[in-house]
C-alpha cells in the first residue's frame, strides 16, 4: 500500500509525495542543510585580514583550536571543551537525581492531579531562556539573602555574588533542563509493571536489588530520551554559560559565538563548531549503543 | 518535597516579578512597590518596537511552520511505505542540531549570500526563515503521530464514498487532523517565543526582538526596567497555561460525561 487507501501507485503516487513534502524538505534543505553545510567549508579555510574565511584550504583553524597560536601552545581552548564536557556530565547527572523522584511522585499521585502537576513543571520553560536566566542572576546577586548566606559560611568571599561563578552556570542548567528529563521519565513511571518488583522482592532482593532488577530496567527508556534531551542542548548551551558564568567561565558555545562576534575568527569558529556537532553526534551514538546494551527499547530513542 | 520543587521551580520567576515593582534600583533591597518601570516601559519606543516583532515573528512564523510541517507530516503518513529514512534523518537534523551551530550557520549563509545577491539582508525575513526552519518539523512529527494513531481503513472508507482528491481532504483529513494542526501552531508558538539563541545570530540592526532587547541591556547589569518586560513576558505565558488547563479541563469534563 504505497498511498493510504487512494491505490495510486507509480509516477502519480511519486508527484502527490512530492507535492506535500517538497515545501518542508526545499525549506530544510535550502535554509538549514546548505548553510551547516557552508559552516562545515569555512572550518577549512583561511581566516582573511576582514574576519571573513577565504580560500586556500587548511587545517589552521584546528590547530589554533588544539592550541597552537602565535606565542606557542596554550591549553586555554582544551580547557573549554574539558569544562564543557564536565558542566555536561554534571548537569545531566543533578537532573537525574533531581527529576527520578520527582516523576514517580508524580505518577502515583491522583490521576485528575497529575495533568495539573506536569503542566507545574514544564510551565517555566516556557518562558524565555534569557528571562529563566535573569531570575537566577536577581538571586545570586552579591549583597542578595542567598550570597549573603553563602558569605557567611565562608564559601565565598564577602561582598561577592554566587553569580557569575560555575556553581550559577550549573544551576542555571539544571533549572533549564529539569522538565525534560521529567516527562519521559514520568511516561515510563506511569506504565511501571508493579509486578516485576514484588517478584524480585519475592526472590529475595532487598530495596536495592528490587530497584535494580524490577524498576531500573523498565525505566531505562526514558532515563536514555532524558538523558538526550538533556545533554545535547547542554552541550551547545550559549545563554545561561554566557550570563551566569561570566567571562572566566567559557563554554564552547560561547567560544563559537564570539567568533562570530567581536573577534571575528570565522573559521576557528566553525572548526569548533564542527567539533560541537561530532561530540553530539558521538553522544547520541554511544547512548544508542548502552539503550541496547542495557535491553531499552531502541524505538524509544530517536 | 515536592514543595520544595515548586520554589525551586517558580522563585526565579517570583523574584523578577517583584524586583519589577521595587521603587529603587536595586536587586537587594526591596524598598517599596511602584509602578515607575512600567511607566517607563510604555514610553520607550525602541521596547515598543522590539514587542511588535517579537509578534510579528512568532505569529508569521509559525503560521508558515503549521502550513509546511502539516503537508510534511501528512506525505510522510501517507508514504510510509516507502524507503523515507532520508526525510526522517532530515526532520531529526534541526531538533538534534545545537542551537548555537544552527544560528551562526545561518548567520554565516545569510551574510555572504546578503552580500552577494542584495536579498537575504539579516532581519525580520530572515528570522522568519530561521524560526520556519526548526518549527515545521516539530509540527510535521505531530501531525504524523496523529495519523499513526488512526485506523488506516478510515482512508478506504473515503474512497469506498468515493471521495475524490478534495472531498477527502476537506471532510477527513483536516477536521480529523485539526487537534494535532492547532497543537502544532501552538508548539511552533511557543518554540519561537522561546527561542533566543537562533533570533540573536540571524537579525539585523532593525529587527530586535524583546529577548534580544534584553539580551544587550543585561550586558549593563539588571535593572528594575528589565524584570518589569521580563514580568510582562512572564504574565504572557502564565495566561496560555492557564488557558491550556481551562481547555484540558474542559475536555475531561466533557469526556467524563
Amino acid at each position: 500500500m504505497a498511498d493510504a487507501g487512494s491505490g495510486k501507485t507509480g509516477w502519480r503516487a511519486t508527484g502527490h509525495l512530492l507535492g506535500l513534502v517538497a515545501p518542508g524538505v526545499i525549506w530544510i534543505v535550502v535554509f538549514l542543510v546548505a548553510p551547516a553545510a557552508y559552516l562545515m567549508s569555512i572550518a577549512f579555510m583561511t581566516n582573511g585580514s576582514y574576519g571573513l574565511p577565504e580560500l586556500p584550504f587548511t587545517w589552521a583553524a584546528f590547530k589554533q583550536l588544539a592550541g597552537y597560536g602565535f606565542l606557542g601552545w596554550s591549553p586555554a581552548n582544551l580547557y573549554v571543551v574539558g569544562r564543557t564536557l564536565v558542566q555536561t556530565v554534571l548537569a545531566t547527572g543533578l537532573v537525574v537525581v533531581i527529576a527520578y523522584p520527582v516523576a514517580y511522585y508524580i505518577s502515583r499521585a491522583p490521576a485528575r492531579l497529575r495533568p495539573l502537576m506536569l503542566l507545574l513543571v514544564v510551565v517555566p520553560s516556557w518562558t524565555n531562556q534569557v528571562i529563566r536566566a535573569i531570575g537566577w542572576m536577581n538571586i545570586l546577586a552579591p549583597g542578595t539573602p542567598l550570597s549573603d548566606l553563602a558569605a557567611a559560611l565562608g564559601l565565598i568571599s564577602p561582598h561577592m555574588g554566587l553569580y557569575p561563578s560555575q556553581f550559577a552556570v550549573a544551576l542555571g542548567l539544571v533549572y533549564n533542563f529539569l522538565p525534560f528529563m521529567v516527562l519521559p521519565l514520568y511516561a515510563v513511571f506511569e506504565r511501571l509493571d508493579t509486578a516485576q518488583i514484588d517478584a524480585a522482592r519475592d526472590l529475595g532482593a532487598g530495596v536495592w536489588g528490587a530497584f535494580r532488577h524490577g524498576v531500573l530496567p523498565q525505566t531505562l527508556p526514558g532515563l536514555l530520551a532524558g538523558t538526550v534531551l538533556v545533554a545535547i542542548p547542554a552541550f551547545g548551551m550559549y545563554v545561561i554559560p554566557e550570563l551566569l558564568g561570566g567571562g572566566k567561565n567559557l563554554m564552547l558555545g560561547s567560544l563559537v559565538a564570539r567568533q562570530f562576534a567581536a573577534a571575528s575568527n570565522w573559521p576557528f569558529g566553525a572548526a569548533a563548531a564542527l567539533i560541537m556537532i561530532l561530540a553530539t553526534l558521538a553522544g547520541l551514538v554511544v547512548l544508542r549503543r548502552l539503550g541496547r546494551r542495557l535491553g531499552g527499547d531502541a524505538g524509544v530513542m530517536l | 518535597m515536592w514543595y520544595a520543587l515548586l520554589v525551586l521551580l517558580y522563585a526565579p520567576l517570583a523574584v523578577v516579578v517583584v524586583y519589577s515593582f521595587n521603587s529603587v534600583n536595586s536587586s537587594a533591597d526591596f524598598v517599596g512597590v511602584s509602578l515607575r518601570w512600567y511607566r517607563a516601559l510604555f514610553a520607550d519606543d525602541t521596547i515598543l518596537a522590539a514587542a511588535w516583532n517579537s509578534a510579528v515573528l512568532a505569529l508569521v512564523s509559525s503560521m508558515l511552520a503549521t502550513a509546511i510541517g502539516t503537508a510534511l507530516g501528512y506525505g510522510m503518513y501517507a508514504h510510509r511505505a516507502r524507503r523515507l529514512g532520508w526525510l526522517i534523518w532530515l526532520i531529526y537534523l534541526p531538533i538534534i542540531m545545537p542551537d548555537i551551530v544552527y544560528g551562526i550557520a545561518q548567520l554565516s549563509f545569510f551574510s555572504r549570500l546578503a552580500a552577494a545577491t542584495q536579498i537575504f539582508d539579516l532581519g525580520l525575513g530572515t528570522m522568519i526563515i530561521a524560526h520556519v526552519s526548526f518549527q515545521a518539523p516539530f509540527v510535521a512529527l505531530l501531525v504524523y503521530s496523529r495519523l499513526v494513531g488512526l485506523d488506516p481503513r478510515l482512508f478506504d472508507a473515503c474512497s469506498d464514498l468515493y471521495a475524490n482528491a478534495w472531498q477527502r481532504a476537506r471532510f477527513f483529513i483536516l477536521p480529523t487532523l485539526q487537534p494535532a494542526i492547532v497543537a502544532g501552531f501552538f508548539l511552533a508558538l511557543t518554540l519561537s517565543i522561546d527561542d533566543f539563541v537562533i533570533s540573536y545570530f540571524t537579525s539585523g540592526p532593525e529587527s530586535v526582538t524583546l529577548p534580544i532587547f534584553i539580551w544587550s541591556a543585561i550586558k549593563r547589569g539588571i535593572s528594575p526596567e528589565i524584570n518589569a518586560i521580563a514580568t510582562l513576558m512572564i504574565g504572557t505565558v502564565l495566561a496560555a497555561a492557564a488557558i491550556t488547563l481551562a481547555f484540558q479541563y474542559v475536555r475531561h469534563r466533557q469526556s467524563g460525561e
